[in-house]
């Protein structure tokens, strides 16, 4: 249905400096796919899902969707939105026109239906986004879980064979997450072809049939969503499926500034919603350092935390080391102050692990 | 709507009692010497006006016309008026309250004028009027004219029928009798009757326009009329810069004052108010000063808010083009407008880039307040579509609309909505902004009041009339703009 590749966007700076956005991007989407799109921000996701619509032009590669070559100069372009619809993430309902309005508008205009029919079938459709109550308000009222669903609303009212979704959730309050999302599930079940962005990782591996994990403007990953969130290739996916949040000190002298360290690690703390782990972590990091391991400099000390297991991890490397620098007295010491200890080498040194 | 319609009339009311408010003091004048530290009153760049101006120690205030600067003195603003003896003979002294405290120790001639550069009309004409001296003509006017008595509008000479042709254009910076007035739309006065005869003799027809002095200056240099009169006295200065016809007769300089005495009337108000009504819209047809003045108020604003509006879209395309040279070109010209005045971009227009095409006045001034209202307008449109956010475009797009359709199924309307208000204030602005074209010799409503007020000396009745006159337009443009806004429902 879609096959996009060498897919590229280039944007420019002020001073004329080329910022690329997009590198090289190919996939195939075939009718029935539910698509969820996941990855951290800037890395050209919804740049990607813009390009499919040409609201945004690429800069290299091609795409063609039924067999046409979309960016082919003369190509009816308002021809190829009409079948392919978009939900955006500020909803970007018309501000002049009912909620009836806002969906009967395009049908009117562009399908030519009489008022009657596309009124009918409006209805019809805001009743399946529960929003036919508020038919005759403006959109000024609506709180923004009941704007995206009008929006989603106005967009099936064009019968689109394809609806992009650039991060339907990411403007709403998390109380209103869910009407939308059981909106979006609903579509999917009936067999709709979509390309999502989003954030919701939970609602990505439920719904989809397939992920795409992009990084650093391209599809670093491409799966189902066992696959994706069970058993990642790559460990950028991995990190990045777990929610795995680290933060780094290098430990290189006696004029290192402890003080400045524990106050990141506290920030760290209250910031990963882990604040009860704050004084373990800065006990545990004050025993290794000033008793344990003094007499290695320099060392790398790395916390990380990853929400979907909340498991929290302390890391001291030190490079060009070959064995354990721990004596069995200080691990006897160690062992009833955290969950777990693990000594191993690495390709660059040796690596003591305390979880906690 | 109460609280406005009170406020409004405390205005008016306010306005009435200082034009009723009379000063009590008299002044007695032996010389001109005892001028010192007094107020005085002249016709700003009339020959009173260099006259006096050596003087230090007198306060001298120039009015744009005699009418305001009878006002002037009748509300007690300045103590003494400096006219030509002629303009207020003993019946309008008598009606007005006003003697002749002392006339100047000197009578100065007054001719009318030429420009320098035609000189085959001064010339000829020159020829017309030493044989109208001969002949008797001359004389036969000016015992007509000045004498003494009041000239009721029975007794005015018939015009006789003008020859077809080039019209002799002449501008009059007075309208009073009995050098130029106006009766309903006919000019009369001794000037006037000796510009009908020179025409006459030049088989030419003539045209005459209201002015003021300098605006005249400008017109005869710049060639935009043949003649200029209005009681011109003839100086050396001026000799160096027009070209004057021998003077026809010269009059003394009359200081003016308030005759105290001849004051107290007292009619009551509303028997003032009554009569001055009748005085000021009824005597002479004098209505169809502001029924004409109205239509061309009407012309000139409409025909320059629709080519304003249509400029201002070129403006707003030129201020968003790709090209850097268009950009600057739409910024400089925006930057230039709104650095000068109105009234100077008017008299640029018509005196200089204008001067030598025959385009009527009319036709310049929708240029120039077009030219103003352009850019107003291209910021006004800036102004809105800026504010209708990008998403409402990507959503338009994004359904399948093509660019056009977007623009207006979506954007305009919106964008609609939101500069109506300041368009319509802009609108109103240039309807009130309309009352400087008086300057080009064009009769709008303010400059017909002019001509009446130049008549029968009012300013109260005149300027009530024209104020209500052009709240009533606004309002009614007001509403006819908001006709303009989008409907609530688009489907």
């Amino acid at each position: 249905m879609i096959t996009v590749s060498h897919l590229s966007k280039t944007y420019y700076n002020p001073d004329g400096t080329p910022f690329p956005v997009l590198k090289d991007v190919n996939c195939q989407i075939h009718p029935g796919e539910v698509i969820c799109i996941i990855g951290p921000s800037g890395t050209g996701k919804s740049t990607f899902l813009h390009m499919l619509n040409l609201l945004d032009p690429p800069t290299g590669g091609s795409i063609i969707v039924d067999g046409e070559d979309i960016l082919h100069k003369g190509y009816p372009v308002h021809k190829l939105r009409q079948k392919m619809g978009m939900v955006f993430q500020n909803f970007n309902l018309f501000e002049n026109m009912t909620v009836l309005e806002n969906v009967m508008f395009a049908p009117c205009k562009i399908l030519k239906q009489s008022a009657e029919e596309a009124r009918k079938e409006g209805m019809t459709l805001l009743r399946k986004v529960g929003m036919a109550e508020r038919a005759d308000a403006y959109p000024d009222s609506l709180s923004g879980g009941q704007k995206q669903r009008v929006a989603i609303a106005r967009c099936l009212a064009m019968k689109p064979k394809v609806i992009l979704f650039d991060e339907p959730t990411s403007a709403l309050d998390p109380t209103m997450v869910g009407e939308v999302l059981s909106v979006i599930r609903q579509l999917a079940q009936e067999g709709m072809t979509m390309l999502i962005v989003t954030h919701e990782m939970k609602f990505a591996r439920d719904v989809s049939t397939r992920i795409f994990y992009m990084q650093e403007g391209g599809i670093h990953e491409d799966g189902t969503p066992q696959q994706i969130f069970e058993n990642p290739v790559h460990s950028a996916t991995k990190a990045f499926v777990q929610r795995i949040r680290k933060e780094v000190f290098e430990v290189n002298g006696q004029d290192f500034d402890f003080l400045g360290m524990y106050t990141a690690l506290n920030r760290f703390c209250i910031k990963y919603n882990i604040p009860e782990k704050h004084q373990q972590a800065e006990d545990l990091i004050h025993l290794m350092l000033e008793d344990i391991m003094v007499s290695y400099r320099p060392i790398t000390v790395r916390i990380t935390q990853s929400e979907l297991s909340s498991v929290t991890a302390l890391d001291f490397m030190v490079e060009r080391l070959e064995t354990t620098p721990l004596s069995d007295a200080q691990r006897e010491r160690l062992t009833p102050l955290c969950r777990q200890v693990v000594e191993e080498p690495t390709k660059r040194g040796f690596r003591v692990k305390l979880i906690i | 709507m109460k609280k406005k319609i009170k406020f409004i009339l405390l205005l008016f009311i306010s306005i009435f009692l200082a034009s009723c408010d009379k000063k009590e003091c008299s002044i007695v004048l032996r010389s001109e010497a005892d001028l010192s530290g007094l107020r005085v009153g002249v016709s700003s760049g009339s020959f009173f006006d260099i006259y006096l101006t050596p003087r230090k120690d007198i306060t001298l205030h120039r009015f744009m016309t005699l009418s305001d600067n009878l006002q002037a003195l009748l509300n007690g603003k300045i103590d003494v008026l400096l006219e030509s003896e002629v303009l207020f003979n003993s019946v309008v002294q008598k009606e007005q309250g006003i003697k002749i405290a002392m006339k100047s120790p000197f009578s100065f001639p007054a001719g009318i004028a030429f420009s320098k550069k035609d000189v085959e009309l001064a010339r000829s004409c020159s020829a017309v009027l030493k044989e109208m001296q001969a002949d008797g003509t001359m004389q036969r006017i000016k015992d007509f004219w000045l004498s003494e008595k009041y000239i009721s509008v029975d007794e005015l000479p018939a015009i006789p029928p003008e020859p077809k042709g080039k019209p002799l254009k002449v501008h009059t910076c007075t309208t009073m009798a009995p050098i130029s007035f106006l009766v309903g739309d006919k000019w009369y006065g001794i000037e006037v009757d000796i510009v009908r005869a020179l025409a006459a003799k030049l088989q030419r027809p003539v045209e005459f326009e209201f002015i003021d002095y300098s605006s005249a200056i400008l017109a005869l240099q710049t060639g935009a009329c043949d003649i200029m009169m209005g009681c011109i006295f003839i100086t050396e200065e001026r000799q160096q810069r027009f070209q004057f016809a021998e003077s026809y007769h010269a009059f003394s300089g009359a200081y003016y004052v308030i005759d105290q005495e001849a004051r107290e009337k007292g009619d009551g108000f509303w028997a003032n108010v009554q009569e001055s009504l009748w005085r000021n819209l009824i005597v002479e047809k004098r209505w169809r000063f502001i029924a004409h003045g109205l239509w061309e108020t009407i012309k000139i604003s409409t025909l320059s808010i629709l080519l304003g509006s249509l400029l201002g879209v070129g403006l707003l395309l030129m201020t968003r083009s790709r090209r850097r040279w268009v950009r600057a070109i739409a910024g400089g010209y925006n930057w230039f407008v709104a650095c000068v005045p109105q009234l100077v971009l008017l008299l640029i227009l018509f005196y200089v880039i204008f001067a030598q095409s025959s385009l009527s006045p009319w036709v310049v001034s929708v240029f120039a307040f077009a030219m103003t209202f352009a850019s107003a307008a291209s910021g006004i449109y800036a102004t809105s579509l800026n504010a209708i956010p990008p998403g409402q475009t990507e959503a338009g797009l994004a359904l399948g609309f093509t660019r056009l359709q977007t623009f207006i199924y979506i954007v305009f309307p919106q964008a609609v909505s939101r500069g109506l208000p300041l368009y319509k204030g802009q609108c109103v602005n240039l309807l009130k902004g309309t009352a400087i074209v008086g300057y080009i010799a064009i009769e709008d409503l303010t400059h017909a009041v002019e001509i009446i007020r130049s008549r029968t000396f009012d300013a109260f009745v005149p300027l009530l009339v024209i104020t209500i006159i052009y709240f009533l337009l606004a309002w009614l443009l007001g509403k006819l703009i908001e006709l303009g806004i989008p409907k609530k429902h688009v489907l």
